[in-house]
């Protein structure tokens, strides 16, 4: 079994993707030897108001309910947003996405620690991108920003009930999430699309395995499988994969384990 | 069909673009990317080690880079290789340390961002180079205006299209697709550019179609392998690549022989099948 934590369906503005429908997405997780994979609506990022992007989401992956696991967007900013985190949940979706740089709301601020203790209450996860694209090439209607890992430490401080998902986020092991010790006990999650293990481009051998130090130091359990599919290659994640430096229960908790608990599966 | 991810980290790849720097530890950190490349089926790498940031450093500060080069090729001959890095506006020291390091068993010559490909400041070079059938590889890419800001002379596409109109016959390589920027951008203006320019897949952007769309503009017989320490995405993004096994072997292994080849060279290992 494996769950893929970072997939996606919909249009990105800048470039055109494929494999972004549900149809496609789930011949492409054939292809790459993946069951299920957790998706949102891109356009929710860039929608003031997600909640119509949210209910078009658990339409659509309805006829591919065993493969695609829906989460739904909140934008704390967005008037009751209170009644789209309940809709959500009576859709089925099994987690909630916050997308700070594109709804223009602090990370740790008070309205995203709203959001994330209600998603605690809930018992639902909460997915927050730490990029979407790879900021050096964003268009100039793009913010083109990645989220502060210290501000998500923050937030993991202030809600420490909550469980947290940082997919595409690098590096991680110099990151300032992780040197929070405080904070390793907590239920927060990297993903595998971009970081390195082994080897990286860094004039330090203090930080030349990113991913590997992580591991080194502990935090193997704070690792789920992820691939950024449609914006980026299935194939670093699953090359990481299946080299990465864990025993065999650690690497079936990386596989799919941890994650369905996570999403209640 | 399914992706072979196991059959495909075991297949032989020539890293062509990766770096051991000139640092205390370059030891340790060589060992390690020889390592590396063993979990990943990299039979050898062509390193450098640079001087980043556009710096137009005096010429005493280079020949050090090169050395800890020619100590890893050393220290593992088997696996490593070098690129001698050069500043160009150096004029005639330039040109000399490129006669030493070739001489001392380097395949190419690497530049970074202190002068654009184009410029004619490197036209002693891009002779030398051609002169004796080695590449330049060129630090390159096309990122937005603040990421240009720290590298205002980054070479692009077009810059390669027009050295390359000058000297058709330079193996001239525009390094890394996934290194940061506009890739559609670059690519597209090297479409006119001599079938001697190639162009990378390394870099820590793994965007999906990146490496058909250099396929589809250059054709596969001028993208090469390399990872500039993106080891896995980069093995990962040729394997997930809508390609044919025999384009992908292009990619990892042929391409960079046949660069060898002009030279008089040959992989350092025989390619397991061959």
């Amino acid at each position: 079994m494996l769950i893929d934590v970072n997939a996606w369906l919909g249009t990105w503005p800048f470039r055109s993707l494929r494999d972004n429908t549900p149809d496609t997405l789930v011949a492409r997780l054939d292809r790459s030897g993946i069951d299920k994979a957790v998706v949102s609506y891109i356009e929710a990022a860039f929608h003031r108001h997600p909640q119509s992007a949210n209910e078009r989401l658990a339409r659509d992956v309805e006829p591919h309910g065993d493969r695609l696991i829906p989460v739904g967007t909140i934008n704390p900013l967005s008037p009751h947003w209170e009644d789209d985190l309940t809709s959500c949940i009576d859709r089925g979706m099994k987690g909630i996405r916050l997308f700070p740089q594109y709804h223009n709301f602090q990370t740790d601020g008070t309205e995203s620690r709203s959001v994330v203790q209600a998603c605690a209450q809930c018992n639902l996860p909460v997915f927050i991108p730490h990029r979407l694209e790879d900021t050096r090439q964003h268009h100039w209607m793009d913010p083109g920003q990645s989220v502060d890992l210290a501000q998500i430490a923050n937030l993991i401080a202030a809600v420490p009930d909550a469980a947290i998902i940082i997919p595409n986020a690098r590096p991680l092991a110099r990151s300032p999430l992780w040197m929070r010790e405080d904070l390793r006990d907590l239920n927060w999650y990297f993903d595998l699309s971009l970081a390195e293990i082994h080897y990286g481009l860094h004039k330090s051998t203090n930080a030349m395995k990113d991913l590997g130090y992580l591991i080194e130091e502990g935090g193997a359990n704070h690792i789920l499988f992820g691939t950024h599919l449609p914006f980026s290659y299935a194939g670093p994640a699953l090359v990481k994969l299946a080299i990465l430096p864990v025993d065999e229960e650690t690497l079936e908790d990386i596989k799919y384990r941890t994650a369905a608990k996570l999403l209640s599966l | 069909m399914t992706l072979d991810i196991e059959s495909g980290i075991r297949r032989p790849k020539i890293d062509m673009h990766c770096h051991v720097w000139l640092m205390d530890g370059w030891e340790q950190s060589a060992d390690h990317l020889v390592a590396s490349g063993d979990m990943l089926g990299i039979t050898e790498y062509w390193c450098s080690s640079v001087i980043q940031q556009g710096i137009l450093a005096p010429f005493e500060d280079v020949p050090p880079h090169n050395d800890t080069i020619l100590s890893a090729m050393a220290r593992h001959p088997k696996r490593i290789r070098g690129w001698c890095f050069l500043i160009p506006g150096h004029f005639q020291d330039a040109i000399d340390e490129a006669e030493r390091c070739l001489d001392a068993g380097m395949i190419g010559i690497k530049l970074y961002n202190q002068y654009r490909i184009d410029d004619p400041v490197l036209h002693p070079i891009l002779e030398l180079a051609s002169e004796r059938r080695v590449p330049i590889l060129q630090h390159a890419g096309y990122p937005v205006p603040e990421h240009r800001a720290s590298q205002p002379l980054i070479s692009h596409g077009i810059h390669f299209s027009e050295a390359s109109e000058k000297y058709p016959d330079a193996i001239l390589i525009h390094a890394h697709i996934g290194g940061g920027g506009d890739w559609e951008h670059t690519v597209r203006e090297m479409r006119q550019a001599s079938p001697n320019v190639y162009i990378d897949v390394s870099g820590s952007n793994l965007d999906d179609g990146q490496v058909e769309y250099a396929v589809s503009e250059l054709g596969v017989e001028r993208v090469l392998f390399g990872t500039d320490g993106t080891m896995a995405g980069s093995v990962g993004k040729v394997l997930d690549a809508d390609l044919t096994e025999d384009e992908r072997e292009h990619i990892f292994w042929t391409n960079a022989e046949r660069i060898l080849a002009q030279q008089g060279a040959t992989p350092t290992e025989l390619r397991i099948g061959n």
